[in-house]
């Protein structure tokens, strides 16, 4: 026993004195590893072996960096599968915590109050950790991996995350394609349907909120339950903390324009537009206002959270509502799956809906949007900055791994045919989706940068959802009905958007979301959304929808918009 | 407090004396030293709420701005509304907890079988042991528009369609000072029913014996008996306020009811946190402390001069 606990406390002498030693004069060391990283990465396939061999025949120490993320996510186990796996080709584990309880901005501000940062952060509110001077900036570290630099973003793209004082300090990990793009679903915003729904009415073409909503009335009156009993709900609104956009934003989506979620832009005149006063959103509220009035919208809509609503919409009661893609669909898919639901034709599909028929829609962005707002960066207090870029870079540009992040491991969670094309049996397809088997066995790591579009190996798609063969078989029997019927094969031909590349600007919410309070226009905007958190809700319940609105007027115009107005104004001006 | 100034002065500190109580001293130096630490070391913090506070700078390179934090708190519509919310849910707190647990320990009191007090007892206290995170999913369920309450009132025919409690500002600082009561009431008996044991028994065996019933014994005889406790409570409580909750506020609120929900506490997090305006959040903080103090001195010297039972 003794000589046990002698044995345990020289273990653990030793392992500081090397961590300490590391901090030290690690800085040669890992930029030695870094170059033959940089060349296996180099040689796509073959290249990649060498460099896990070469890893596990150095037997090295698994360095675990922490993560904090300022979105609610599931955490998986500390012995999961996969992670392991990664662990040990590439010498990292990463502690994943997700947001739980707090607001997105309060957790941030805690951390800064605090003043100690985990490793890796990815936050909405990125000004205020560089304002804290909690970031580490990453232009060398960016400069050390070429490839990685000339792939992952183009030069004007990396431009657009240099801080005032020049430096990148974080990188978006989302929405990039590599080669040619496969996108199948619609990860977007939309008013979404129930295929049943769609189904039952015989697939009519509906392109106006009021062909919408004529179509929920109608659907509940001949249906009032679902086949077990459970009420059915026409539309709910989503309308905690930020995920109100579920209401907010719909007004410049049914006036025909992309997503530039703070406000519009008016290509010809190049002026910036406030959405919220527009004729468009008028006509939307009062819509809500007559819905909710004869009972069709959730009359919880205003009050429930994101919890709550998720469990809602995974009972499979909820018919419509507006919503963002990832905000629900990766979650409720997967119950349906598992509770059969699918098979009922609960499915949500995306519907393009304009003001009037006929109107061209940009609900569907074609293009990679880079949100130079938010991203993940590594902290100031970060335990090995080198060895965590590089993983970063890994994690992404290793194919092997990005494999492993998003297919699983070959012959356990999918196969390969003679093609090479990857596929997998049902079972492996219900695994996936099963919230235990997640947890146990999945890692995905799905805030480090990833890909999205084809395989380097020129056939599959990076993401199996992507993989046209396992999108269409993925699909229960009422989807692919309804996909047929309208002609469509994947999410974006249901939702019809113009075809069009992204404005140079685009989008808008990515500046104001770096608004801060210092100046009259940040002020403004943090005002704004206060009141629009508060008066949206009371307008669509109001009982005279005039009135209602002309009071919201009132409230709003006292925050000064215009202040915001003009800053982005001034924001714009620069890319004329 | 006067007795003892009046008793140093007669006697001067001399060393003999010191030496004697050389024990008491080195305790109360370290209490002393927790109390510079953890009470009056923070306070240098205050300094933040006169300067433009950036974390980057510290505490010691932040500009000065004098009182222009101050003066945007109170140009802030918002932030007198947050002081109305603050001041009237902490009174309604403070008066319906105070009421329900005088009357529970007064009615508790009454019961002669004293397993059945003994078991009331135990279970009435058991909701302060819960924490605010699940006293607020409680009420959520209860009231929301399938929730229990809903239900009895559609069944009852009170209602003809469920009420969404949580969407109107009215029902907010009812609902909350509800939730206080379910949850303190119970806790806060337990001194009163100890006060209560405290009143000679020889006075209620007189009051019976001139003829005085349940109601007239309670009225003369434990009502003031628990008086004195009732007003050091009281007061101890006044300075508290404006500390009229965090947690069910701000677990409960939702953008409709925001104009009424929203407390000093959510402000500071709001603006500190959120917003990152360290220098407002901490002005805001050092109102509601000096507001706190000023009504402890007040209703002191109130009491004092109602001849009442006073705190200094």
């Amino acid at each position: 026993m003794k000589f046990k606990k002698l044995t345990s406390l020289m273990l653990v002498t030793a392992v500081t004195a090397s961590m300490l030693a590391g901090c030290g004069g690690g800085s040669n060391e890992v930029s030695s590893t870094n170059s033959t990283g940089d060349n296996s990465s180099a040689s796509a396939g073959g290249g990649k072996t060498d460099a896990v061999e070469s890893s596990g025949n150095e037997n090295q120490e698994i360095t675990e960096f922490s993560y904090f993320i300022t979105m609610p996510g599931k955490e998986i186990n500390d012995d999961n599968e996969i992670a392991q796996i990664i662990a040990e080709k590439t010498g990292v584990k990463v502690k994943e915590t997700w947001l739980t309880g707090q607001t997105a901005a309060e957790a941030t501000g805690t951390l800064v109050a605090g003043g100690e940062y985990p490793d890796f952060i990815d936050s909405d509110d990125m000004s205020v950790l560089v304002d804290a001077g909690a970031l580490l900036p990453l232009d060398e570290y960016i400069d050390q991996y070429p490839e990685f630099k000339e792939t992952w973003f183009t030069e004007a793209e990396w431009d657009k995350f240099r801080q005032p004082d020049g430096h990148i300090y974080w990188i978006n990990p989302f929405g990039n394609t590599y080669g040619e793009s496969k996108a199948t679903t619609h990860n977007d915003e939309a008013f979404w349907i129930q295929v049943k729904v769609l189904e039952w009415a015989g697939y009519p073409d509906i392109q106006t909120l009021d062909e919408y909503f004529d179509l929920l009335e109608s659907y509940i009156e001949a249906n009032p339950t679902m086949e077990d009993g459970t009420e059915n709900i026409a539309y709910t609104i989503l309308c905690e903390d930020w995920r109100y956009f579920c209401l907010e934003n719909a007004g410049q989506f049914l006036a025909g324009y992309p997503n530039d979620g703070s406000v519009i832009v008016n290509k010809e005149t190049m002026t910036i537009e406030d959405y919220n006063t527009s004729e468009d959103t008028i006509k939307y509220l009062r819509k809500l206002n007559e819905e909710y009035h004869k009972g069709y919208v959730d009359p919880e809509s205003f009050t429930q959270t994101y919890d709550e609503y998720i469990a809602k919409l995974s009972t499979g009661r909820v018919l419509g509502m507006v919503d963002q893609w990832w905000n629900f669909a990766y979650t409720v898919n997967d119950v349906f799956k598992q509770q059969g639901l699918d098979l009922k034709g609960c499915n949500y599909v995306p519907l393009g809906l304009t003001t009037e028929r006929g109107m061209e829609n940009r609900w569907h962005t074609y293009d990679d949007t880079v949100n130079q707002a938010s991203g993940i960066a590594i902290s100031v207090d970060c335990k090995d900055p080198d060895k965590a870029f590089k993983f970063l870079v890994d994690i992404c540009m290793d194919q092997e791994l990005h494999d492993l992040r998003f297919w699983g491991i070959e012959g356990v969670d999918y196969l390969v045919d003679d093609e090479g094309l990857f596929y997998r049996t049902d079972e492996m397809r219900k695994n996936w989706a099963d919230t235990a088997y997640q947890a146990a066995h999945r890692c995905q790591y799905s805030y480090f940068p990833q890909w999205g579009g084809t395989h380097t190996d020129g056939k599959n798609a990076m993401k199996p959802e992507e993989q046209p063969s396992e999108f269409m078989s993925d699909m229960a029997e009422p989807l692919v009905k309804c996909f047929e019927a309208y002609g469509v094969t994947t999410y974006p031909g249901m939702i019809d958007s113009v075809v069009e590349t992204n404005a140079e600007w685009f989008p808008m919410y990515s500046f104001s979301n770096n608004f801060t309070t210092e100046t009259p226009g940040g002020t403004a905007w943090a005002l704004m959304g206060e009141c629009k958190h508060e008066w949206l809700p009371k307008v669509v319940m109001a009982d005279d929808f005039d009135k209602g609105w002309q009071d919201y007027m009132t409230a709003y115009s006292a925050c000064k918009p215009e202040d915001f107005l003009s800053e982005m104004q001034a924001i714009l001006d620069t890319f004329k | 407090m006067a007795r003892t100034n009046a008793l140093k002065k007669d006697r001067k500190i001399t060393w003999k004396e010191i030496k004697r109580q050389k024990t008491l001293l080195i305790i109360s130096f370290f209490v002393v030293i927790y109390g510079v630490i953890f009470y009056y070391w923070p306070l240098t913090g205050w300094l933040m709420a006169f300067q433009n506070y950036k974390p980057k700078d510290g505490l010691l390179h932040s500009k000065f701005v004098g009182l222009e934090k101050f003066q945007f708190l109170f140009s802030d519509a918002t932030f007198l509304k947050v002081i109305r919310n603050t001041f009237c849910m902490g009174a309604l707190n403070l008066l319906t907890t105070t009421v329900m647990a005088i009357l529970f320990a007064i009615l508790l009191n009454e019961i002669r079988h004293t397993l059945l007090k003994k078991t009331i007892q135990t279970v009435s206290y058991l909701p302060h042991f819960l924490s605010w995170i699940i006293v607020t999913g409680i009420l959520h369920d209860a009231l929301s528009s399938t929730g229990i309450i809903n239900d009895l009132l559609l069944k009852a025919g009170i209602i003809d369609q469920a009420i969404n409690f949580f969407a109107y500002p009215k029902y907010f600082w009812p609902i909350v000072a509800f939730a206080n009561c379910w949850k303190e009431t119970g806790w806060n008996a337990i001194i009163y029913l100890a006060a209560i044991t405290s009143i000679d028994p020889c006075l209620y065996e007189a009051a019976s014996i001139d003829g005085a019933g349940r109601l007239a014994r309670i009225r003369y005889i434990t009502l003031p008996g628990i008086k004195p406790t009732v007003m050091i409570l009281l007061l101890m409580n006044v300075g508290n306020v404006l500390n009229a909750g965090f947690e069910v506020q701000y677990l409960l609120g939702n953008g409709l009811v925001q104009s009424v929900s929203q407390t000093i506490d959510i402000y500071v997090l709001k603006w500190g946190i959120s917003q990152n305006d360290f220098s407002l959040g901490t002005a805001a903080g050092i109102f509601k402390s000096v507001v706190s103090i000023a009504l402890i001195v007040v209703c002191n010297a109130w009491a004092k001069r109602a001849g009442e039972e006073r705190l200094f």
